[in-house]
């Protein structure tokens, strides 16, 4: 099953992969965790910490100067760069930070060529998009499963949900979206408005994840029942059976 | 247009994707402006963001595209004549507090950048280009970046002569930032200071503090009034005026145009 996870940036997308990704290992399966964000920040959530999350990105600087080489293909480059986190999730960088291009300096594979061309057979690939919709307009949505588009209630984030969302939808993909941090009734009325035609799973505002985000840990690692958690737990649940069947 | 003697400011905005970068580069913006500088907003964030803190309706379409010609099936050019000045005087939007907004242009659902690629070329060039004009030197100007520290070492903000990097109190806002800040003055050579945002308690600035390693140049409150203009999609300079939050940017703004600031 291969999973893409979209929004705004500081909407929750990496929260919600990270602990989707755990969740999903812990019931059974093969993750590999692809962070795609030319700010790679997944390690965080995934309860790597700080440090090895900034050594992770360093790598791929490294990289780019020519330090390490690797071979030419994704399941290499997962092989070299990959890290095992919590829960045996494999996670690795796909984007590198500096420079116009977001691609691999010695092999050239793209975060967008490393989630197309990774095998979703027989595992569970979920891949913590950018911010914003560049990657989700250019990926081949026959390959994709699911596509998550998380969003809060400010008009900004709402707006880059629903153009994430019609073009993940308008081209034949499944898409849910994901209200996350979710307050009062009114925020939600707001992101069912604009988002009302796809299936919306509400994560409620949740002070524990709140916490384990302000202090470098992953949310999965702290109290679990908050009304946040118990979501994405639950959601959790749902995309395992579902890989599983 | 500017009737006080400023000395013109070059400043990016940069850091993660919901820090607050709109906020601060929108109101920064407008109260540089009320200070008397000429302001020129250069957005090139291509999700929505700037139009909206500065007051004005997101345009139908890139007014840059009127600046550039297609020369083959994927490469554009800036028509002649049109550099940094007549793009600025004919291609800008404009906004209170005599600010004129210059638009890479925004992603569009069924073709992403696909629709304004050639405002995105036009955009790369005319900033890289405005030391160049004796005009253009005597603007200020104020960037809106996109999320993440990418476009710091990309071009799209080489006018850069200092970075605001605005960050929360959280682990993943301050790795982006830390990123921000070191590729603004590794890449470009320029200084970077932060610029805290969204704080809710004097912990949060312990620990924003302590995690940054460093003092941020301005502390900017949590604030409901902000945080239900920007729900609403307006400009908190307007729609939440007198508030904490906004007296700390403008403070910044000061601050700037009296150039206080380390390194300016």
């Amino acid at each position: 099953m291969k999973i893409i996870v979209a929004g705004k940036g500081g909407a929750g997308k990496t929260t919600v992969s990270g602990t989707l990704a755990r969740v999903l290992s812990r019931a059974g399966e093969e993750v590999i965790a692809v962070d795609a964000d030319v700010n790679p920040m997944l390690g965080i959530s995934l309860g790597v910490g700080m440090d090895e999350t900034e050594r992770l990105a360093g790598i791929r600087e490294s990289l780019q100067q020519g330090h390490i080489e690797h071979a030419h293909d994704v399941e290499a480059l997962v092989a070299t760069f990959g890290t095992t986190a919590p829960d045996g999730v494999q996670l690795v960088v796909g984007s590198r930070m500096d420079g116009p291009d977001s691609g691999c300096a010695c092999c050239g594979v793209n975060p967008d060529q490393l989630l197309n061309e990774l095998d979703g057979e027989g595992r569970v690939v979920i891949g913590d998009l950018e911010a914003g919709i560049g990657i989700v307009t250019r990926m081949d949505t026959g390959n994709i499963d699911l596509v998550l588009v998380v969003t809060n209630a400010t008009s900004k984030s709402i707006e880059v949900a629903r153009r994430a969302a019609d073009s993940a939808a308008g081209r034949g993909a499944e898409v849910l979206v994901i209200a996350n941090r979710i307050g009062t009734d009114d925020d939600l009325e707001e992101i069912r408005a604009a988002l009302g035609e796809h299936e919306i799973i509400v994560v409620p505002e949740d002070d524990a994840i709140r916490r384990a985000d302000e202090e470098g840990l992953a949310p999965l690692d702290g109290p679990r029942d908050g009304p946040g958690m118990v979501a994405l737990l639950g959601l959790g649940e749902r995309l395992a059976l579902r890989a599983a069947a | 247009m500017s009737t006080v003697d400023v000395e013109p400011l070059w400043i990016a905005v940069a850091g993660k994707g919901g820090a607050g970068k709109s906020t601060v580069s929108g109101t920064l913006a407008r109260a540089l402006g009320r200070l008397g500088h000429d302001v020129v907003a250069m957005d090139s964030d291509t999700m929505p963001g700037m139009c909206r803190s500065l007051g004005i309706a997101e345009p139908e379409v890139t007014r840059l595209m009127e600046a550039v010609e297609r020369v083959e099936e994927r490469k554009w050019r800036l028509k002649p004549g049109y550099g940094p000045v007549r793009a600025v005087q004919r291609c800008s939007i404009p906004a209170p507090d005599g600010v004129r907004l210059l638009q890479l242009g925004k992603a569009d659902a069924a073709e992403n950048l696909k629709p304004v690629i050639g405002a995105v070329g036009a955009f790369h060039k005319i900033a890289g280009r405005l030391g160049d004009s004796r005009t253009a030197r005597r603007w200020t100007i104020v960037g809106d970046l996109p999320a993440g520290p990418r476009h710091l070492s990309a071009g799209f903000a080489s006018y850069t002569r200092g970075a605001l990097v605005v960050v929360e109190p959280t682990s993943q806002s301050v790795l982006a930032a830390r990123r921000c800040a070191r590729f603004t003055r590794e890449h470009l050579g320029r200084p970077a200071w932060y610029v805290a945002n969204k704080l809710r308690d004097e912990e949060a600035r312990r620990r924003l503090a302590r995690m940054l390693g460093e003092e941020p140049v301005a502390w900017i409150p949590y604030d409901l009034e902000v945080a239900a203009a920007e729900r609403a999609g307006l400009a908190p300079i307007d729609a939440a005026a007198g508030s904490a939050a906004v007296g700390v940017i403008e403070s910044l703004a000061a601050e700037l145009s009296e150039r206080r600031l380390d390194g300016l």
